[in-house]
């Protein structure tokens, strides 16, 4: 490699700590960046922080995006089935939520003996973690299913997805990287940048569309 | 270009009213008042605001159990203290007749004391509160529907949302419950939201869910704008009223009119939405900018000033000085003809003609189907009489009914014409104006009546209203 290794990072790993794990732990915080941006600027709203955050690193760590994606689309899925299956027993909040984290449980597993008969080893050799956050995205979608309703969680759900898969391709754009390594020192320069988004009081992207007619025809 | 930019620099977005008017001026204590419903209940009653009275509530499930349901009156509203969006009312009207333990819902359906134990327990265990924290149910008075605004509303009944800054209301809008919205007043929900002059309380445009912009409620032929909302300005006391006693700087206020009582406060909202400036094509930054930092006193001064400011200033003004009202070019006019016949009709007001016609149809409506009756059957055409001496034209006309004159029209479709004017009361923005109208078919046109200049005098016309 031709790339001039940070003097930090080549400490870093003399100390043991993985090249790929020093990465992923410098990108959080732009990915985090990206997330306020997408927000406050773009006018996405998605679950949260916590959330489109935690399901990049989840692409990240299976074997190609289109996996996380396939797990991700399912988790949904089985979380709006559910809420008719569950609705007539009138449940409390957590055994529903539990019932739920069964089945989404057992049906992954259907879908990675699946994958594997298919001969699609990519899916049954992902790793436990990244599935396992897919599986507790259950109850973010099913809280914001209860409080808003089944359209409002579709589409955060969907928004996370989107932002996820932006992060990903960020996260594992080999320029970044190599820029990340050369000048580690890079990542706090997302503190101004969100200082500003934090002050930021304009219009958002969105609503600019919400208030389309509202903007032409005020005098 | 640049004006849609200034434009948008008018309208409050999210991160502005979180930013700069939510985060300042609602501090923690006054929103957690918003959010419980029986305190802010307890606190505007007490300071002497308008609330529905309070008829009981359920705080436990030993509660329940022992609640004597016979002190229930006839009608009443069943709410979680902690609802958000509407969500888990019950509104009953009436006993069923010669039940005690069952009630009507709006759609006609029975409900029993079993069907709303079962929903108090649900209230209790939290299903429609916040976050499903434990909650209380109470029951309410329920309030009755105003006669003026039954034909707007599909069961449920309308509100005023009024945003409320530094004393002065600054925006408001009346909510109708729809078919959709299943009886309530959120436009998330699919209500109506119409958007109204803060100055006299008239409503102008009108939105439908989250911003589709309408003229008539569906399904009717009932116009969204024009209604002049009743007790205007003790609404807008009432909303100012409650933002003094609460607390809350930037306040969004939910009024709901009795039949009996009048104005009344339904709910009070920390963190009102901005779909309002939707329905009344006003941005609130503008109006947020113009009264922020100001020293006001009093909720009459407040009120007062929301008035003059927000209201349709320019107009009042140029009526002042001119003494004339002004008009836009169509304008809904009530008739008046023979035997008092009323109708009620949108009108063209055009200046490039010189008198007022009305079409042969709305002639009949107002009682003069016999003068147009006898005129079909003169076959005379204008080439005919134009070149007789007046009193023998007249001759051939006078014998019709309640016609008073003839007159020579140019119309397009018609070509030259002599036709009969007749006299009809038009009132106008309260206006009433004696006028000789010629009658003409005008059932190809849009408009059954165009006003002319000769019966203008009393207006201004602004093309652009």
């Amino acid at each position: 490699m031709e790339i001039s290794i940070s003097p930090i990072i080549r400490f870093f790993m003399t100390e043991g700590v993985p090249f790929e794990t020093i990465i992923l732990i410098l990108m959080l915080p732009i990915i985090a960046t990206l997330i306020a941006f997408m927000r406050q600027v773009v006018g996405i709203k998605a679950f949260g922080i916590y959330t489109p955050l935690i399901i990049t690193f989840a692409f990240l760590a299976t074997n190609g995006i289109k996996y996380g994606i396939a797990i991700f689309l399912a988790v949904i899925f089985i979380g709006m089935l559910m809420r008719f299956v569950l609705k007539p027993f009138r449940l409390l909040y957590l055994p529903r939520v539990a019932i739920m984290l069964t089945f989404v449980a057992l049906i992954i597993l259907f879908f990675l003996a699946l994958g594997g008969s298919l001969q699609r080893t990519g899916l049954a050799s992902v790793s436990i973690f990244p599935i396992l956050i897919m599986i507790t995205l259950v109850e973010k979608f099913v809280a914001v299913q209860i409080e808003k309703g089944n359209k409002t969680a579709l589409i955060l759900a969907l928004e996370t997805l989107v932002i996820s898969i932006i992060g990903f391709y960020i996260a594992s754009w080999s320029s970044l990287i190599k820029f990340l390594v050369t000048y580690p020192w890079a990542v706090l320069f997302t503190i101004p940048l969100n200082i500003a988004i934090g002050k930021w009081t304009g219009l958002r992207l969105s609503e600019y569309i919400r208030f389309r007619q509202v903007i032409k025809r005020i005098q | 270009m640049f004006e849609l930019f200034k434009n948008s620099r008018k309208i409050l977005g999210m991160n502005s009213r979180n930013l700069e008017f939510i985060r300042p001026y609602n501090r923690l204590k006054a929103k957690r008042l918003a959010d419980d419903k029986l305190l802010s209940k307890k606190i505007l009653k007490k300071n002497g605001a308008a609330v529905p009275k309070l008829i009981a509530k359920i705080k436990t499930l030993d509660e329940l159990e022992n609640f004597d349901w016979q002190k229930l009156p006839h009608s009443f509203a069943l709410k979680p203290n902690r609802g958000f969006g509407g969500e888990g009312i019950i509104v009953v009207y009436g006993k069923k007749k010669g039940r005690d333990d069952a009630w009507i819902k709006a759609d006609r359906s029975l409900i029993t004391i079993d069907d709303l134990k079962n929903h108090i327990r649900n209230i209790l265990d939290g299903s429609y509160s916040l976050s499903n924290t434990p909650d209380v149910a109470f029951f309410e008075e329920r309030l009755q529907l105003l006669k003026l605004f039954k034909p707007y509303t599909h069961k449920g009944i309308p509100d005023i949302r009024v945003i409320v800054f530094n004393k002065v209301p600054i925006m408001a809008m009346l909510r109708l419950p729809t078919k959709e919205s299943g009886g309530k007043a959120n436009l998330q929900q699919g209500a109506i939201g119409v958007g109204i002059d803060m100055a006299t309380g008239v409503t102008t445009t009108a939105i439908i869910g989250k911003g589709k912009f309408i003229e008539k409620i569906p399904d009717t032929r009932l116009s969204t704008s024009g209604i002049r909302i009743p007790y205007w300005k003790d609404i807008l006391e009432l909303a100012s009223t409650a933002q003094e006693i609460s607390n809350l700087g930037f306040l969004g206020v939910d009024i709901a009119i009795d039949k009996e009582y009048g104005p009344t406060i339904l709910e009070l909202n920390a963190r009102p939405g901005l779909s309002i400036q939707v329905a009344n094509l006003a941005g609130l930054t503008e109006r947020l900018k113009r009264i922020s930092g100001l020293k006001i006193k009093t909720v009459s001064k407040g009120v007062r000033m929301g008035m003059d400011l927000f209201g349709g200033e320019v107009e009042e003004e140029v009526e002042e000085i001119s003494g004339r009202k002004v008009i836009g070019t169509v304008e809904k006019v009530k008739l008046t003809g023979k035997d008092g016949k009323t109708v009620e009709v949108e009108a063209k007001i055009d200046t490039g003609a010189g008198y007022t016609s009305i079409c042969t149809e709305l002639a009949r409506e107002l009682g003069f189907e016999k003068m147009v009756e006898e005129y079909e059957k003169i076959t005379q055409t204008y080439a005919d009489l134009k070149d007789l001496p007046k009193k023998e034209r007249w001759g051939i006309y006078k014998h019709l009914p309640d016609i008073t004159s003839t007159r020579i029209i140019v119309h397009s479709s018609h070509g030259i014409t002599y036709r009969p004017t007749i006299k009809v009361n038009i009132s106008m923005h309260n206006w009433l104006i004696p006028a000789k109208v010629a009658v003409i078919d005008r059932s190809h046109l849009k408009y059954p009546i165009i006003i002319g200049r000769r019966n203008l005098n009393k207006f201004l016309i602004d093309v652009k209203k």
